[in-house]
């Protein structure tokens, strides 16, 4: 291998101390970070649905964000995934495949809330929650959580 | 504060089966990488506390997936970049475009040639998810030796414990373990040997990133998913 200028004890520990210099560092982030682990699931059952698809990222690309649209999440786990489009005021939901089922919205606040799905899988919150949410649906096909996100 | 010999999937595998204090040990080692991504996007103070707030909350559960060394930085690479984006992005949904204003964000499609702030920032990332790597006596003694203002030898004999003859040899012995880490051994082996991340180039402020959400790579990956 070439020679890098980390070879150089002097060097690595400069960079080091300028990468440590350059981070962002409140106490906060660690603090938040140890108050993570009690939202913990510990149900075995329970699918975890990973978002596969955020279209504020896809739409970034653009100037503007696409007019009168929501923003579409897509949370994937097998066989069940769902799928939500927010709106400024409210949420919109289907879990796939279309099946009935009960929804429940998490907060870190501790409000929870549930809305229904109808046959078809819809569901509609009417409420936007302000902080990191997630939701757990309840469906005859199987039961899953979602990710944290910031609806 | 760790014995100095638990690795990085022995305190995930830990994590992810309860034990809370082997969760804390990863926030404390992690906590420096996932403040450098976040900086590149120079957020604001309550808008760097979402972003994190939500990449542990999400990690916590992703732990089960994340089995080899170099899964978990990578994780929190890619998600504290892509829930920065999305900070962004809900700035211009709630800000009217206003297109003689400078600081309007704006993200060209394009791969972007790897620009000076770009190479900066990878160069942080393996330093300090080299660091993560490190033996918790190893990182404390790095720490103390970068601090700002600078410490003396005393000072940090009398933190540490390190007799002050030893301080020269540890740092040395530190120094090349870092050289060691995965972290720093992928860097140093360059972008075609490292296993690239996805969102890899989606970083940085809004004056000059370049976005490329690689979905592709992205799915089935427990490594770094979307998010």
């Amino acid at each position: 291998m070439t020679q890098h200028r980390w070879d150089d004890d002097q060097d690595l520990l400069d960079d080091l101390s300028e990468a440590l210099r350059d981070a962002e560092l409140p106490s906060t982030i660690a603090e938040c970070g140890k108050g993570a682990y009690a939202w913990r699931t510990v149900d075995q059952d329970l699918l975890l649905a990973s978002l596969s698809l955020d279209s504020s990222l896809e739409h970034m690309a653009e100037r503007r964000s696409a007019g009168g649209e929501g923003r579409v999440l897509v949370f994937t786990a097998s066989p069940l995934s769902l799928e939500l489009e927010v709106m400024p005021d409210h949420v919109a939901g289907q879990i796939l495949p279309p099946g009935p089922g009960k929804v429940r919205v998490e907060t870190l606040d501790g409000v929870t809330f549930y809305v229904d799905a109808d046959d078809a899988g819809f569901f509609y919150i009417p409420r936007k929650p302000a902080g990191p949410a997630r939701l757990r649906c309840d469906t005859p096909a199987g039961r899953l959580v979602t990710d944290w996100i910031y609806l | 504060m760790d014995d100095g010999d638990n690795s990085i999937p022995s305190l995930v595998d830990a994590a992810a089966t309860g034990d809370e204090q082997a969760w804390h040990e990863i926030v404390d080692r992690y906590t420096p990488l996932l403040g450098s991504v976040i900086h590149c996007f120079r957020l604001t103070k309550a808008e760097t506390q979402d972003v994190a707030q939500t990449v542990w909350l999400r990690l916590v559960e992703h732990l089960g997936r994340l089995r080899e060394p170099r899964a978990l930085p990578m994780w929190i690479i890619t998600t504290s970049r892509r829930e920065s984006l999305r900070c962004l992005s809900d700035r211009r949904r709630t800000v009217p475009y206003d297109p003689l204003d400078p600081s309007w964000p704006i993200f060209p499609t394009d791969d972007a040639e790897p620009d000076a702030e770009l190479l900066r920032a990878d160069r942080h990332e393996a330093l300090l998810a080299g660091l993560a790597e490190l033996p918790a006596r190893q990182r404390e003694l790095l720490l103390l030796l970068v601090a700002d203002p600078p410490l003396s030898y005393a000072e940090i004999t009398e933190r540490t414990g390190i007799p002050t003859g030893s301080i020269g040899p540890t740092r040395r012995r530190a120094l090349d373990r870092l050289r060691q880490t995965f972290a720093v051994r992928d860097y140093l082996a360059g972008p075609l040997a490292a296993p690239v991340a996805p969102g890899r180039t989606a970083c940085l402020a809004p004056s000059r990133p370049a976005i490329r959400i690689d979905r592709e790579r992205g799915e089935g990956h427990d490594a770094a998913p979307l998010g």
